[in-house]
């Protein structure tokens, strides 16, 4: 259930219109099968009946025609008109070519050896029982009625009743080949219907399981945001409380006399002013964070000299840092171009930066910032890239997709007792990219972590804008 | 006659005067019989016993069976006079004679058409008829008269040519 839940979660992230989208293309893909199969089994229907109509029509006319054969020979015996008699042996003859080329065309058609056997033997009754005809035509033509009758019985009865059972074999196997076609069209019919219920069932299935799977990754969404809400409730409540007693005890002090001497005033002050502007602090991130909610807005962005940020972010953290007991190394690159941005939009986020490398530096108590040019990821214009480095507790590869989401804050994190917010990235990645910029992280567990802040450099017409600006402002102050 | 001149040229079909005075253009009169008939040759006079019916088969066994035109038909007149020796009435007499006291054993049958003669023979394998040049084809196997063949000098049988109205 973890793993399903882990991916839910991948996939909620990527929208559960993926899920959707994978069910499109598979119940389009076999649609497209069964629709196939369908138009296969609708021609071999068609080419099924066309071939048995015409096939029974064939054997139909073969049949008759050999009948035509043998009727008009007797039809010859029915006159002693000699002009009547040669238009019937015409006729006899004529349908005698026609019953042949039927013959022939049915040995071209045969398939299998019983067909051809078949056709075979066809042709050789026909041809005996031609012969016989040939006799009893003579014999009428001659005039030898008797005889005629008597070579007809003799011969020609049992040689057509050869070609009769020939004919009516044909049928026979014709029959049975048109039921095997049907056999193999109605089983290729079960075939396409099987599969028609397959589709349907697994496209229920699958569109259940991808309702099921959205509900579950909105639900999977909306518990882990309200725990993360009530997360931050309760880490905002322990951040407010712990400067808040200590105000109030300082204060309890003062009220109940007693503070004494001037310089334990001096210190309670230096306290009550530390705790009331960490407090001050975190009500204004928090403000800060509301205010970013919306990802349209942006701030106006001005070209700002490296030296000019790096001294307002040391300025910003100077006391932090040197209560914490850390150093703050500085490598400046020389001659950097302006960057583009807002100035105390890059001094929270580095702030930001600097605050959680303090929190989460180890022993070690260094902290690296470092400002360099360098060519853009997507643009060839080039950006300006400030890094925060520590060599602390680092980031497990697997928190790195959640550390910028807001609220976010590590098991590892929870379980050592460091307080915070889970605000602080989230709110330093949306000023990043409020400014166009970007926010990027580099770390290793218990190596320690680098955050490095991606700003646009300004061009010269940003500079010149700056400067007629602040040419216009001093002739206005003027 | 400078027409009929000009279509028996363009026929090929060998024509001849029977008198210097009094021109009559004839073609030869062509005896046919059934193609598994083994006989090709026929002397006049074998010629003459087989059609007053003296002579019933031939030599492979097969009865003979004799085809004559309608009476009236110019080939059936030549056959009649240059063949028999005889006339319309005498042949029929000759022949009512013939069958009635057994000497002659069928009857000659009767045709309408020169095709239906052709016809007949082709279905007959002991019938023998006369036909002209120009309706012979290869369904029918001509016969030689003492030795000659229709288109040959001296043939003896020969008819008028029928001028078409």
């Amino acid at each position: 259930m973890p793993l399903v839940d882990q991916w839910l979660s991948a996939a909620s992230r990527h929208n559960a219109v993926l899920l959707l989208f994978v069910v499109c293309c598979g119940v389009t893909v076999i649609g497209a099968l069964v629709i196939r199969d369908m138009q296969q089994a609708n021609t071999e229907a068609q080419k099924m009946y066309k071939s048995s109509v015409n096939g029974l029509q064939e054997i139909g006319e073969l049949q008759y025609d050999a009948q035509e054969t043998r009727r008009t020979t007797l039809y010859a015996l029915t006159t002693t008109d000699s002009n009547l008699q040669v238009e019937y042996a015409d006729q006899t003859r004529e349908a005698d070519r026609r019953v042949r080329s039927g013959i022939a065309e049915y040995g071209r058609q045969a398939k299998g050896s019983q067909e051809l056997a078949l056709a075979d033997r066809l042709n050789r009754d026909w041809t005996a029982y031609l012969g016989v005809r040939d006799e009893v035509l003579a014999s009428i033509l001659e005039g030898s009625t008797s005889e005629a009758v008597s070579l007809d019985l003799k011969g020609g009865v049992p040689a057509f009743e050869k070609v009769r059972q020939d004919l009516n074999e044909v049928k026979r196997l014709f029959g049975e080949d048109a039921s095997r076609e049907q056999a193999s069209l109605a089983e290729s019919s079960r075939r396409s219907s099987s599969r028609m219920v397959g589709i349907l069932s697994f496209t229920f299935l699958l569109s259940t399981a991808a309702v099921w799977a959205i509900q579950r990754s909105q639900m999977l969404g909306r518990m882990q945001l309200a725990n993360l809400q009530m997360e931050f409730v309760a880490s905002v409540s322990h951040e407010l409380r712990t400067p808040l007693a200590v105000i109030r005890s300082a204060a309890d002090n003062i009220a109940d006399g007693l503070v004494k001497n001037m310089d334990a005033l001096h210190r309670y002050g230096v306290i009550l002013q530390h705790q009331s502007r960490s407090m001050g602090e975190l009500v204004d991130q928090i403000l800060l964070f509301a205010s970013t909610e919306d990802r349209n807005k942006r701030v106006s962005l001005q070209p700002l000299a490296v030296e000019q940020i790096v001294e307002s972010v040391l300025s910003d953290t100077e006391v932090l840092v040197r209560d914490a007991g850390f150093t703050l190394d500085l490598e400046v690159d020389p001659a950097l171009p302006h960057a583009l941005g807002d100035l105390s939009g890059i001094t929270q986020c580095l702030r930001n930066l600097v605050g959680n490398a303090v929190k989460y530096g180890g022993a070690d108590r260094r902290i690296l910032l470092r400002a360099f040019a360098s060519a853009s990821r997507d643009s060839s214009r080039g950006e300006l890239q400030i890094s925060i480095t520590d060599r602390g507790i680092g980031i497990d590869s697997s928190e790195i997709v959640h550390i910028f989401d807001p609220f976010y804050r590590s098991p590892r994190v929870h379980a050592s007792q460091i307080h915070g917010t889970g605000l602080g990235l989230a709110l330093a990645k949306r000023i990043a990219e409020s400014m166009g910029g970007s926010l990027t992280v580099i770390s290793q567990l218990s190596a320690g972590s680098t955050f490095t802040l991606h700003l646009q450099i300004s061009k010269g017409e940003d500079l010149q804008t700056v400067a007629n600006e602040e040419r216009q402002s001093r002739m206005s102050l003027t | 006659m400078v027409l009929l001149q000009e279509s028996c040229a363009n026929s090929g079909r060998a024509v001849a005067f029977s008198s210097a005075d009094q021109p009559n253009p004839t073609e030869p009169l062509v005896i046919v019989v059934n193609r598994s008939n083994p006989v090709d040759e026929l002397s006049f006079d074998e010629l003459r016993r087989i059609f007053l019916g003296n002579r019933s088969h031939w030599p492979n066994g097969r009865r003979i069976t004799l085809v004559m035109r309608e009476p009236g038909e110019p080939e059936r007149k030549t056959v009649l006079r240059d063949v028999c020796g005889m006339n319309e009435d005498q042949f029929k007499n000759h022949f009512v004679h013939g069958l009635f006291t057994g000497e002659i054993l069928v009857s000659p049958k009767i045709l309408a058409s020169p095709v239906g003669v052709r016809k007949f023979v082709f279905n007959v394998p002991g019938a023998i008829g006369y036909l002209r040049g120009v309706d012979v084809d290869d369904s029918v196997k001509v016969v030689r008269i003492d030795e000659l063949l229709p288109d040959d000098k001296g043939y003896k049988l020969r008819t008028q040519i029928q001028v078409a109205n």
